[in-house]
């Protein structure tokens, strides 16, 4: 399987290891040394690849430290996909993987919407009583695990009703219907950030958007393939673009920038390396983030009510810039506010650390990198962060904590949906 | 001694943290961007990441008494396999030691230690108005301490020359552990004949007489204004003659770069957006200093070079500017687009010829290329002679490996026999030590006294520069 992986196959014979790599991996600044160099995952998946090297759990975990932040990637004078080959590393070794409290999460806990609401009540449960009481409860005391604490300090407050409760399968446009958008309402989003998917469907409808959001969905997958489960990321795709297939929608939009990277097909070379489904060839070119759909493909409705004066900076998600080069459009959304001043952070293109499940298994890395991106932040004294990513959110989040800070981490589309309130 | 043994008496030395012997991270110690690392595995038996003089010197201490061979290392970006362990024993990662501990202003110049990287520091030094000015083409990750060790230089060696003209003095740690300071211990002069000139000797003796720890560099202010000229040829051998029209003329462009028609194709087909003209050579000259100066002398360049080019063009604005030179910059990186399975590598690469036989030496590496039947692209800094051959092969290819290696040797002897250097700036190391004598004659049993006494029992990166055959 590994050796059929296109990336595997063709690209690695290209990498003259100049070590270009080394001036942008956020988790070689902070490691610094060799085995931490993005060249290092190229060289030893060649080794895997050719049996010089055996799989087996010291491999598996060098494979685990990657943020996938495709900052390599993007910097790679030979255009080597390196996170391809993490990837495909992972999927390889996932037998040698001691990650099994991500795999439990991520297997029951993140799937479908049923699975999803086990996870708000437990999350809610945990963060009510503590995690220790949690896992009294529900019989997971084998479980515990320093890994499972620092999860839930990761996850942001669950306080309320997952988004999903209230919002219908099909909401109409305001007005004459201009477009039918899927909306893909990520877990993440559903989970921690209601309000936000409910800015989304507000300000799509308010621009004339028929809003479809399936109940069926599923992941992205984008955790699963994280995490080595090819096979999961794989069904779970299949089943996202029928269900937009059958509704017939003109466009996919998604306001977390990991979920519209993965539609978009970050990794279809080893999810359907025997060719895409013809749901997913239907899509294709049709599928957005949230802030560029808005931006670039809709006559925008500048309609806006002054908000209170709030001076925000903006974080980019490595998902949006390094994946999708999308840069300005979350900034031409946030200066189009009366009111809102957009503060710019050093470094804003920057991992924040967070990469989904990263900070789960490398508590102490991904800590470090968040440190300098709390400090960037600080330094511009915005009273607010926006993101357009749920994952950094969360990031973000407990960073601004553990520094005592209290700011709040928004996605741009919330103050838009704040403006065009105020005009109501 | 047993590399479990070795591990365990370099923790009493340095901190646990402070080194290296796990399988997998010994294994990226293995390589460098070098053709020979792709084939060969030179795995260490340990690797150390000191972070003090003290810390290097203790190493060398140990090293020196169990005659242990120890390589330093930088940000391993080499082409030679210079900061590799071909005779096993201990890596010394200096990159993690990165502080640039005084920015003298008034002195106009800079204390720092081994591993701060190269752009780092110009980055730093920019708030000052000065820099460094040596611009090797990987100044994104090399470090300032390998540039010393190999005495580096890149793109704008035409004007501002190699890294030895800026080092003022070095703290150098012995093979036995010794430490001195070169240039003057309490020195702060820019102008020093003081003593024996040590401080060049350890520049370019890429690791082998002893392990850098402090580097002073000079720093010059920093240019204000720059502009870019390209001139397009239908006749090679006009190419070069331009170039020395335009010295002729009194002028000095921190920049002269060409690309021949390989190297055209293959920028064009890597970004066709570029869309550099069809034609057998481009020329790029850069030109830097003050706005006036720079407006006057790019005028004047393009007037010169309408004598022998087909066209010229001109221009001050960034963005044009930025084009025009990313053409010159992605060729490295574009020389594999020339063959989709291919892969370019680093072999032959760097020959350094008289500035009146750089076309002979372009015509004459075609020929070699079709020979065998590898194609190669051509390009590099012809301001001074210095000529870049890409072959692109497919590395996985025995046989094609095989025939690259030929390939490359009759590049380095060309050269030699064209009055010209195997190498102009990424050094011997282990792949060209065997062109020594015919290159230096004599010369070399000079080196080998140097190096025997500074190095009597051969542990300071063994197997490097000097040809091994006559080492001992």
């Amino acid at each position: 399987m590994l050796q059929q992986v296109p990336a595997v196959k063709d690209l690695i014979r290209k990498c003259v290891r100049c070590g270009q790599c080394r001036s942008v991996c956020p988790l070689f600044k902070e490691i610094k040394n060799e085995g931490a160099a993005p060249r290092s995952h190229v060289f030893l998946t060649q080794l895997l690849r050719d049996g010089e090297l055996e799989p087996d759990s010291a491999l598996a975990r060098r494979a685990s430290r990657c943020l996938l932040c495709k900052s390599c990637s993007k910097e790679c004078p030979s255009g080597i996909p390196v996170d391809q080959l993490v990837v495909a590393m992972r999927n390889h070794l996932k037998d040698h993987s001691k990650d099994n409290v991500k795999r439990l999460l991520l297997s029951k806990l993140f799937k479908d919407q049923k699975s999803l609401k086990t996870a708000h009540f437990l999350l809610k449960t945990s963060q009510v009583t503590g995690i220790k009481s949690l896992a009294d409860k529900t019989g997971l005391l084998g479980l515990i695990s320093s890994d499972l604490e620092k999860a839930n300090k990761l996850t942001a407050p669950v306080s309320g009703k997952m988004a999903s409760k209230n919002i219908a399968e099909v909401t109409p446009a305001k007005g004459k219907r201009k477009v039918r958008v899927g909306y893909f309402l990520g877990c993440a989003t559903n989970l921690f950030y209601p309000a936000r998917a409910h800015a989304t469907i507000e300000v799509l409808t308010v621009n004339g958007c028929e809003v479809i959001t399936p109940k069926g969905l599923q992941c992205c997958g984008m955790p699963h393939i994280a995490n080595g489960d090819v096979v999961s990321a794989k069904t779970m795709t299949e089943n996202n673009f029928k269900l937009f297939y059958d509704f017939d929608v003109d466009v996919i939009i998604s306001d977390c920038a990991s979920c519209s990277s993965m539609l978009q097909g970050d990794y279809y070379d080893q999810l359907f390396a025997e060719g895409l489904p013809a749901a997913v060839t239907h899509f294709k070119g049709k599928i957005y983030d949230l802030n560029k759909f808005l931006v670039d493909e809709i006559d925008l409705n500048a309609n806006l009510e002054k908000l209170p004066k709030t001076t925000v900076t903006y974080h980019d998600p490595c998902h949006l810039v390094k994946s999708q080069g999308i840069k300005e459009e979350p900034r031409k959304i946030l200066k189009l506010i009366p009111g809102v001043e957009l503060i710019e952070m050093d470094g804003a293109d920057q991992c924040c650390g967070g990469a989904g499940t990263f900070g789960i298994s490398h508590y102490d890395l991904s800590r470090k990198i968040l440190d300098s991106k709390i400090v960037s932040i600080m330094d511009t004294s915005a009273d607010c962060v926006t993101t357009s990513c749920p994952a950094c959110s969360m990031q973000l989040g407990h960073g601004l904590v553990e520094h005592d800070l209290k700011l709040e981490v928004k996605h741009p589309v919330e103050f838009l949906a704040e403006a065009y309130r105020k005009v109501k | 001694m047993q590399s479990e043994q070795l591990v365990r008496e370099l923790k009493k030395i340095l901190s646990p943290d402070k080194v290296l012997y796990e399988k997998l991270d010994l294994l990226s110690y293995s390589y460098d961007s070098s053709f020979k690392a792709r084939n060969n595995r030179y795995i260490p038996d340990a690797v150390v990441l000191p972070t003090s003089t003290q810390e290097v010197s203790e190493v060398m201490k140990f090293a020196y008494k169990h005659e242990i061979p120890v390589t330093p290392r930088g940000a391993g970006s080499g082409e030679t396999c210079g900061a590799l362990a071909v005779k096993g024993g201990i890596v010394m990662d200096l990159a993690a030691w990165d502080t640039i501990e005084e920015v003298d202003t008034e002195n106009m110049q800079v204390q720092l230690r081994p591993g701060v990287v190269h752009a780092k520091l110009n980055e730093h030094l920019a708030q000052y108005g000065l820099f460094f000015p040596p611009d090797p083409g990987s100044s994104k990750m090399c470090t300032v301490g390998g540039m010393v060790a190999n005495n580096s230089s890149g793109l704008r060696a035409v004007k501002y020359g190699t890294t030895e003209q800026y080092v003022l003095g070095l703290e150098v740690v012995l093979p036995d552990g010794k430490v001195i300071t070169t240039g003057g211990v309490k020195s702060r002069a820019i102008k020093n004949v003081s003593g024996m000139n040590l401080t060049k000797l350890f520049i370019g003796s890429e690791g082998t007489l002893g392990v850098v720890t402090k580097i002073r560099l000079r720093l010059w202010p920093k240019p204000k204004a720059r502009g870019i000229l390209m001139a397009v040829y239908d006749d090679l051998e006009n190419a070069p003659k331009t170039v020395l029209d335009v010295y002729k003329s009194g002028i000095l462009p921190s920049g002269i770069e060409i690309l021949d028609s390989s190297a055209i194709k293959a920028v064009n087909e890597y970004k066709p957006e570029i869309n550099l003209p069809d034609a057998e050579a481009i020329l790029l000259f850069e030109l830097d200093g003050n706005p006036a100066s720079v407006e006057w002398e790019g005028n004047e360049v393009a007037r010169i070079a309408k004598n022998r080019a087909i066209k010229v063009e001109w221009s001050t604005d960034p963005k044009r500017m930025a084009e025009l030179w990313q053409g010159r910059s992605v060729t490295a990186t574009a020389a594999a687009r020339v063959r989709p399975d291919g892969s370019r590598v680093f072999a032959g690469e760097d020959i350094s010829v008289p500035l009146n036989k750089v076309t002979e030496s372009l015509r004459r590496i075609k020929e070699i290329g079709k020979k065998y039947g590898i194609g190669v692209v051509n390009y590099g800094h012809i301001g001074d002679g210095n000529v870049h051959t890409a072959p692109v092969i497919n590395p996985e290819d025995s046989a094609e490996v095989e025939l690259a290696n030929k390939l490359v040797d009759e590049i380095h002897r060309t050269a030699i026999e064209l009055g010209g250097s195997t190498t102009g700036e990424h050094g011997i190391g282990a792949v060209r030590s065997q062109y020594a004598r015919e290159e230096h004659g004599e010369a070399l049993d000079v080196m080998y006294i140097i190096k025997k006494a500074l190095d009597p029992k051969g542990i300071m990166n063994p197997g490097k520069l000097l040809p091994e055959r006559e080492e001992q």
